[in-house]
This record gives C-alpha cells, sequence and structure tokens, in this order.
C-alpha cells in the first residue's frame, strides 16, 4: 500500500486526472461489453421491433453531426475565399493554412458572456436561436445526399422542405420580439418581409421541377435525373434554375440580399441584442443553410448525386473483406510493416544523410497516404453511396463557393429595391416558368398520343 | 448604349474570379523575409537633429562595427586632401577632440594617412612569409616591418590587411595603441612634431598618461613606475 501511495503521490495532478478517467473507461467498457452479452439479443430485438424510431433518432443524430463540421468549412471556405479574392492570403496561423479557425472562432463565441437584456421574455429569447437552427437541421433529414443515404423519403419531401424551412421566419421574428429593443424588432420584421417575400418565387420555380417529374420526394427528383448530364432539369429549366438560385440567395440571408444582418452598416437587425453562444447559433445556423440551399439547388436542377457521365472504363472489384477469414487478421498486422519499410526503403537509399529513423518515418507516412487512398479507392469501386456522395458533395461545395463569390463581388441592395425584385420580376418570371412549364408538358403529351 | 441588365455582374463575377488565382499583396515578413543580398543591412545614411544639424559625433563605432569596411569616416580637408581616421575604440575620445579640429576646417596633421607614399614591397613580402600571413602574429609583423622600414608606411599596412585578413582598423589600432610604432620616418619633421617633446623613454607617450603616471608614483611614494 504504501508503494502504491507513493507512486500515486509522485504523479502530477493532470496525471491523475487521466488516470482515473483511464479506469474509469477500463470499468465502464467493461460493464458495456457485460451488458451487451447479457441482454443483446433482447436490445438488438427491442430496435428492431421499432426501426422506424431507430432510424429517425439515427439521422437525426447524423444530421446535428454533420452540421459542426460543415459550418466550419463553410465559414473557413468564406474567411479564404474572400480573403484570396481581395488578394489578401486569409487565414493561416491556426492550424495547416489557418483550417482551425473556425474552431477558434466557435470556441471564442462559447467563451463570451451569454447576455439576456431586461425586459426581454427569457424563453421566446433563448428559443429564437433553437426554432432557426432547428428549422435548418430538420430540412437536411429528407435531404438525398447518396442512393440509400438520406434521413427520410417522403413522398412530399419538397413541400416538408419549404415547410420547415420557413419556420425560419418564426424563429428570426421571435428573435425579435423578444430582444425588448425596438430596432431588434424593426430588424425581425424586415428580415420577416424578405424571407418570405423571396419565399414565393423560391416555391414556383421549383414546381416547373415538381411538375416535369411528376413528383416531391427528392428522392423521385433525382433519379428522374438519372443518366448523363443532359438529363439534369437545369437543361430543361434554365429559368427556374435562375430564378430559384436567386431565390436561395435571399433566402439564405447572403449577400447581395443579406438585409437581414447587413453587419456593415444597419446594427445586425433582430441579432442585436444577442451575444456569445445564441448569436453564434444564428449564424451558425446560416452558414448551414448555406449548404442546405446548395444541396437543394444541387437536387433539383443538378442531378443530385448522379454522376455526370458514366465511367467509360467500368471497373468492378470483387474483394469482400469478409471472405479472407483469418487471414485479414494477419495482413492487418503485417501489411503496416511491411508496407512502412517497403516505402522507407528509397528515401533509406536515396538519401544517406539522414538518419535511418527519418527515413522509417517518411516512409510510414507515405505508406498511410498510400492506405488511405487505396482504401478510400476501394470504397468507391465497391460502394454506390460512397460515389453518390462524392458527386453530390463536389456540386454541392461549388455551388457554396458561388456562394461565397457572390458575396465576394456584389455589394448590397437597398430594402426597396429587394422587394420591387421580389415581387415585380421574380415572381413574375417563375409563374412564366410555370405556365411555360405546364403548356409545354400539355403539348408534349398531346402530341405523345 | 447600356448594357444589357445582367452583363455588370457576370464582369465583377469575372473580376473577382481573376482576382482569386492573381498572386497576392501580402507580405509575409517574419516568415517569409524579403529577398534581399546576404549581407544587405538596410540604406545608410546619416541623421539630422531637429534643429537640422548632422547628429554624428564621428564616434567611430559604425566604421569599426562594419563587417565589411565599406564605412570609412573621413573626407576631404581644406587643402583636398583625403583622411581616413577610424582606430581602436580606446582612442574614441581623442580623435573626438581630432574630427572637432577637423570640422572646424583647420588641417589636422595625420601624417600617416596624407598619402600613400610607395614602398619596395620585397622585404614585407619576406616578413608576412616569415610569419605565415597569421593575423594572430600582428605584432610580430609590425615589429618587423618598423625595423625593416624604419616606420609603418600606410602601403605597408595596406598590404598587411590584405595579406592577413584582418581588418584596416584593427592593425592601425593596433600599431597606434603601441608607442614604439610611429607612422612617419623618424627624422620627418611632422612625425617628430608629435614625438618631439620629449628626448628619451618618454617618447611617444601622450600626456595624460605622464600626468597619470606622475600621480601614481606621488601615491606610491615616490618608487617610479615606468619613470627613468
Amino acid at each position: 500500500m504504501t508503494a502504491v501511495g507513493r507512486a500515486w503521490r509522485r504523479v502530477t495532478l493532470p496525471g491523475k486526472v487521466v488516470l482515473v478517467l483511464a479506469a474509469l473507461a477500463v470499468v465502464a467498457s467493461g460493464l458495456l461489453a457485460a451488458a451487451a452479452v447479457l441482454f443483446g439479443p433482447p436490445i438488438v430485438a427491442f430496435l428492431e421491433a421499432n426501426l422506424p424510431l431507430v432510424r429517425f433518432v439515427v439521422a437525426a443524430t447524423a444530421v446535428l453531426l454533420v452540421t459542426v463540421p460543415t459550418a466550419f468549412l463553410i465559414i473557413y471556405m468564406e474567411m479564404k475565399v474572400i480573403a484570396l479574392m481581395n488578394l489578401r492570403i486569409g487565414p493561416d496561423r491556426v492550424g495547416p493554412f489557418g483550417t482551425a479557425l473556425s474552431v477558434v472562432h466557435g470556441l471564442k463565441v462559447l467563451a463570451k458572456e451569454d447576455f439576456t437584456p431586461t425586459g426581454a421574455d427569457p424563453v421566446v429569447f433563448t428559443m429564437a436561436p433553437v426554432v432557426v437552427f432547428m428549422a435548418t437541421v430538420m430540412s437536411l433529414l429528407v435531404m438525398p445526399f447518396a442512393p440509400g443515404l438520406f434521413g427520410q423519403d417522403f413522398n412530399i419531401a419538397l413541400l416538408y422542405f419549404f415547410a420547415v424551412g420557413g419556420f425560419t421566419v418564426v424563429g428570426l421574428l421571435m428573435g425579435g420580439w423578444a430582444s425588448f429593443n425596438k430596432y431588434s424588432l424593426l430588424g425581425g420584421l424586415r428580415s420577416a418581409a424578405q424571407i418570405v417575400s423571396y419565399e414565393i418565387p423560391l416555391v414556383l420555380s421549383a414546381a416547373g421541377v415538381v411538375m416535369l417529374a411528376g413528383t416531391m420526394s427528392l428522392n423521385g427528383i433525382v433519379e428522374r435525373q438519372a443518366g448523363s448530364i443532359l438529363d439534369w432539369y437545369v437543361w430543361q429549366q434554365p429559368l427556374a434554375f435562375l430564378v430559384f438560385f436567386i431565390a436561395a440567395t435571399a433566402e439564405a440571408n447572403r449577400t447581395p440580399f443579406d438585409l437581414t444582418e447587413a453587419d456593415s452598416e444597419i446594427v445586425a437587425g433582430f441579432a442585436t441584442e444577442y451575444s456569445g453562444m445564441r448569436f453564434g447559433f444564428f449564424f451558425f445556423a446560416e452558414y448551414v443553410n448555406v449548404f442546405v440551399v446548395s444541396a437543394l439547388t444541387t437536387t433539383l436542377f443538378f442531378g443530385g448525386w448522379n454522376a455526370p457521365f458514366d465511367w467509360p472504363w467500368p471497373v468492378t472489384l470483387a474483394l469482400d473483406p469478409g471472405s479472407l477469414g483469418i487471414l485479414l487478421l494477419v495482413g492487418l498486422a503485417v501489411v503496416p510493416v511491411v508496407g512502412t519499410l517497403v516505402f522507407a526503403a528509397p528515401f533509406w537509399l536515396a538519401r544517406s544523410d539522414w538518419p535511418t529513423w527519418q527515413a522509417l518515418l517518411a516512409g510510414f507516412v507515405v505508406f498511410n497516404l498510400v492506405a488511405v487512398a487505396a482504401v478510400l479507392g476501394w470504397a468507391f469501386v465497391s460502394f454506390d453511396w460512397v460515389v453518390g456522395l462524392a458527386w453530390f458533395m463536389a456540386k454541392t461545395y461549388l455551388f457554396v463557393f458561388v456562394f461565397v463569390w457572390l458575396r465576394a463581388t456584389l455589394p448590397r441592395v437597398r430594402i426597396d429595391q429587394l422587394m420591387d425584385f421580389a415581387w415585380k420580376w421574380l415572381m413574375e418570371l417563375a409563374f412564366l416558368n410555370m405556365f411555360v412549364t405546364a403548356g409545354a408538358l400539355l403539348v408534349v403529351d398531346q402530341l405523345r398520343g | 448604349m447600356t448594357k444589357p441588365p445582367g452583363l455588370g455582374i457576370v464582369e465583377g463575377l469575372a473580376l473577382t474570379l481573376r482576382r482569386f488565382f492573381a498572386p497576392k499583396a501580402t507580405i509575409r515578413y517574419p516568415e517569409v523575409p524579403a529577398d534581399v543580398p546576404h549581407r544587405f543591412r538596410g540604406r545608410l545614411q546619416l541623421l539630422y537633429d531637429e534643429y537640422g544639424t548632422l547628429k554624428c559625433e564621428t564616434c567611430f563605432q559604425c566604421a569599426q562595427a562594419c563587417p565589411v569596411e565599406c564605412i570609412d569616416m573621413g573626407g576631404f580637408d581644406t587643402r583636398g586632401r583625403y583622411h581616413v581616421h577610424w582606430g581602436p575604440p580606446e582612442t574614441y575620445a581623442e580623435r573626438r577632440e581630432e574630427s572637432a579640429l577637423r570640422r572646424s576646417g583647420r588641417t589636422v596633421p595625420d601624417p600617416a594617412y596624407e598619402h600613400w607614399t610607395p614602398i619596395d614591397p620585397a622585404p614585407l613580402e619576406a616578413i608576412l612569409e616569415a610569419h605565415e600571413y597569421d593575423p594572430a602574429r600582428l605584432l610580430e609583423i609590425l615589429e618587423a616591418t618598423q625595423a625593416a622600414y624604419g616606420y609603418l608606411p600606410v602601403a605597408a599596412l595596406r598590404r598587411i590587411s590584405q595579406a592577413t585578413g584582418a581588418w584596416y582598423a584593427m592593425i592601425y589600432g593596433t600599431a597606434s595603441y603601441y608607442r614604439q610604432f610611429r607612422f612617419a620616418p623618424p627624422g620627418d619633421s611632422a612625425g617628430d612634431a608629435a614625438d618631439a617633446d620629449s628626448s628619451g623613454g618618454a617618447a611617444a607617450r601622450r600626456p595624460s598618461e605622464d600626468a597619470y603616471l606622475a600621480a601614481l608614483a606621488t601615491a606610491l611614494g615616490g618608487r617610479g613606475v615606468g619613470q627613468p
């Protein structure tokens, strides 16, 4: 006991914390394993009996988790791309090429005081950012990321999408009203006016696509666009795409239509009284919204997860890791060592001034790169959903880039110009597109007999 | 003729996209230093105070520190003769007086630098060869040179500096520090003027040194220190 006590006293404070946590982790994993062995079958049976519920919980968790890196990535992208377009270098201090700066921003916002003004309605004031954020996240649930990779396949997914997305207005009005500040209230009303106005051309322009596809299920719309790049709806609905994209810019509160916050001239609108993470949540939601809107553009007009062309040389790789049996374990043990040595050999031979450990390290790094590339390539060849996800993300981030590009280029419009544009131009164009599409569909139906 | 609507937006987008790929204007100073020659130290210039007078006190520290000996404190005097007058730090105070004299416009007698008397290099080369061009043996070289030429000609000092690699300022400082060295032939009137105030062992002693030694002797109770 004395020996153990002496050793314990020699450990530093962080060491004590880590030791306790490690012991707890060991105990917890042991308990988990025991629980899995003892109660495994009944738990699995219960989960199988309630599969839709499980699916919803898993999907909601996954979507919530996905929003964090998405927002960080888009924030970083915005800082970097706008900096490059301004002939600056942009963030390059934290992490490789400044990639961790978004994390620092997040921590900074978390560390700030969370302030509620006197006279504010605390419940509504607190719930407003949550409503805005949830409206954005919930709309991700129906987004078809890849074949088989979606939260729920509704037959009215598009309607659900616009309906849930419309909750954003409620959140903004809540924030503006609960702040107990006339400027916040005015800002909230201004945002509501803008978003409601642009919701109309947004939905009307999507109506053309719905008519063509004959379904409101986003999965169905993507499947209707299967084939080559020529089968995407953007070729049949160019006007709808234009109207949709402009309206979506306003819907996501992006420049040139970011009248809702307009950080450089009017006092942040509805968010005037917000601080700390509640303020952060509004902008978190905004960046996720950029992703959502880009994803919807991709889904409706650019074929979703469909590849733009068929890979001309189909590769089939009949490799099932499970079939290897015990060899898989042996391979997992042997391949890293052999691979490291093999990739270290050229460094060791060509660089006589390097010490051996350095050559081994270089070999290890190269082996890891090659291994990751090989695994990704194997997944790309073997699984449909990996291919679909890759194409979907590529297209979506292309549109995210366009949003950022627009922000770096265009100045903000005035509020009356904003309203004029929505009601006098976009809505008419959307109606025109809808009528022309309907007429064309009738004519084609008549011709086909 | 007005532009069709939307064309301005497209032009702006094209402009920002070109800027996106253009080289960046940011100067990343601590990470990426400017591409200048290795020994670049910036532009050398003398500063003026708020009254418009030169701040330089001719303290010789810049010349002493300059690694490439590109700074020489000197100039043309009223007779159009060129003077270089840097030296070891121990002599800065004296040299400040000299420089004050020089700024007054009068000629400062400094026989070592009035001109370069051409010398026969053969004895010097033999000396340098014998001492293996070793700057650490500078004192021996200087003594041998003075023995060969009777004094230390500027040309010889230049050659020593060139051959051994020691800075000229160091050689001059060494030579002017030890009192057995002279920069003018013994018979030269200008050289004699500096040394003529005494005849005997106190030759080439500085005036303040004499006073110091006298005071020291008094303090030590009559036991002569360095006195004959």
